[in-house]
């Protein structure tokens, strides 16, 4: 495959993805409303819990995470969801694509997306709770949205692999996921309150190192030494992994016969 | 040239949860697809067709045995292979919100089409299959018989060298059944395009395949163009005769396969109606029967498909 028609598939699936959001009343609540409704609360929380700036910071930054890498993540999903949901699943599985036109393009969507929330959650934290985003400078903040994105994509990537490998009854984990993965990464507190062995699972999360790494620009101590370098690292390699296993995924329901199960 | 070549095609799905279960659609099937033809494959609910498709179609991959399709091997060369097929079903579903431009223009870009390249096939193929009045409406708006269109419409938009259509009139009605096989007959005929189709409709397998094969079980039973079938089943000619009264003592005469009266006809299915008429036109004037009428017609493939179905 050429270049271009490399890019051409990709952009499908990318224009795809947009045509649908613009079409769907959920993709208000999904970009706006429940973002805006957990950092008010949280925030709110803060102050009648009468945190310390750098404490709501530590907070805020953990629900921020939360949405970006939620709406991201669901955005990536969606690269199978939207097929399984309108029974054509055998189409798309009938051109000459791979599953990274699929993903990257619904990636490249859902960094978008990901990015304006960013951008409305953390202008809503500064004006109402004081939150300074800006601390840790231009690189802390690409190397924390890098983190959040590509913890996305591998959530996402996994979701679409357990979905063409158990059909419509994995769906739940398109939403369970990510709050799992958030939960274990720390996102309201640090991961030194998790009891040992979980404390051990979530040293192998990428975004619980991505969240040290930009709370470490407000006065907390990250869990090791280099903390965004390990959380990138840890997020490539699971990004190859989950990449790997929904190929094996695909090539699994082409030969039981679930992308026909999945279709008209 | 062959377009298909299908060499002892096995496949079995097996599922093992809620609980073990085995389900045998295809049996050693062999079969062989000229270039350029219309090919019907036909068969009762549950016979294997849909599956035999997808296997050429690479959405399914056999057990065992070899299916090359336009030279390559379906398994190995899956990839380089979707370029040149497709595919459009009679239950068509695409995403829910998507307008019928932008459904085709999507999958025009999975081919690699874009820009002007892509405007124009995508309105060339509007203009194909009279989509223009519902370019921007929302799949999940449209009829069933647009939607279908819209199928066949997706089906061509990489151009392509094999068309696979399952049960492409199902649930249409007539009028909307007769322009889909216009349309399929004209695709043949300009573009010179393998089409490979499945239909439970006997007339429509009969007006446009050159040739036909019956599957039962996940095996063949039979193939060859109708008229080969027709006379391979051995049903025989029809001889339809108007009389009064009716006549009883054609039931035992040479050469009659079956006898069925009905509202003052009688029908007889003979081996051969040439041999056989005079024959049954002498015995009923000796016995004093007056016939008002004769008609003679082959059988119907629907008989032919009844009888290899039973």
């Amino acid at each position: 495959m050429s270049w271009r028609a490399e890019a051409v598939a990709v952009w499908a699936f990318a224009l795809r993805n947009l045509q649908m959001a613009s079409r769907n009343v959920f993709f208000f609540f999904e970009l706006l409303f429940w973002p805006i409704v957990g950092v008010v609360s949280i925030g709110l929380m803060t102050r009648f819990l009468d945190l310390r700036p750098e404490e709501t910071s530590f907070v805020l930054i953990g629900t921020i995470a939360l949405s970006v890498v939620q709406v991201c993540q669901l955005e990536v999903s969606y690269a199978v969801l939207f097929d399984v949901w309108s029974r054509s699943v055998k189409h798309q599985f009938l051109a000459p694509i791979g599953i990274r036109h699929l993903t990257l393009g619904s990636w490249l969507v859902g960094m978008v997306r990901g990015l304006t929330i960013f951008l409305i959650l953390a202008v809503l934290g500064w004006w109402s709770f004081g939150f300074d985003v800006l601390r840790p400078g231009p690189g802390g903040l690409a190397a924390f949205l890098a983190g959040c994105f590509l913890t996305a994509w591998v959530i996402g990537v996994a979701v679409c692999a357990l979905i063409t490998l158990f059909g419509n009854r994995a769906e739940a984990f398109a939403w369970a996921t990510a709050n799992l993965v958030l939960v274990l990464a720390g996102i309201y507190y640090p991961v030194s309150v998790l009891p040992g062995p979980v404390a051990a699972v979530a040293a192998a999360i990428p975004l619980t190192h991505t969240l040290d790494a930009f709370r470490a620009h407000y006065g907390f101590a990250p869990l090791v030494p280099a903390p965004t370098l390990t959380g990138l690292a840890l997020a490539v390699a699971y990004a190859a992994l989950a990449h790997a296993a929904f190929w094996a995924s695909v090539r699994r329901a082409r030969a039981r016969g679930l992308l026909l199960r999945m279709s008209e | 040239m062959l377009a298909i070549d299908a060499r002892d095609v096995t496949k079995t799905f097996r599922a093992r949860w809620p609980r073990r279960r085995e389900t045998v659609a295809l049996r050693g099937v062999s079969l062989q697809v000229p270039r350029g033809s219309i090919y019907g494959v036909l068969g009762p609910n549950g016979a294997g067709k849909t599956t035999f498709l997808a296997i050429c179609a690479t959405l399914l991959t056999p057990d065992r045995g070899t299916v090359t399709v336009l030279g390559l091997d379906v398994v190995r060369d899956a990839a380089r292979l979707r370029r040149r097929l497709n595919m459009a079903s009679g239950r068509p579903s695409f995403l829910w919100s998507l307008r019928v431009d932008e459904v085709i223009a999507f999958f025009g870009r999975l081919y690699g089409l874009s820009g002007r390249r892509l405007r124009a096939r995508v309105d060339e193929l509007v203009a194909l299959f009279e989509l223009g009045p519902y370019r921007d409406v929302p799949y999940h708006e449209l009829s069933t018989g647009i939607k279908q269109r819209l199928a066949l419409a997706k089906a061509l938009v990489n151009d392509p060298e094999l068309l696979f259509l399952d049960e492409p009139t199902l649930g249409l009605d007539p009028d909307m059944a007769i322009r889909v096989r216009a349309h399929v007959a004209e695709l043949r005929r300009r573009h010179g395009i393998t089409i490979v189709l499945t239909t439970h409709y006997m007339r429509e397998a009969e007006q446009l395949c050159d040739e036909i094969a019956f599957l039962k079980a996940g095996q063949i039973l039979a193939r060859g163009t109708a008229e080969e079938l027709k006379r391979r089943i051995g049903l025989g000619d029809v001889i339809a005769l108007r009389v009064t009264p009716p006549a009883r003592g054609l039931a035992g005469a040479p050469g009659v396969l079956r006898y069925v009266e009905n509202d003052g006809w009688v029908e007889c299915t003979v081996d051969d109606a040439g041999t056989r008429l005079p024959e049954l036109l002498r015995r009923l004037d000796a016995s004093g029967v007056e016939v008002r009428g004769v008609q003679v017609r082959e059988p119907e493939l629907e008989e032919v498909f009844v009888e290899l179905a039973r």
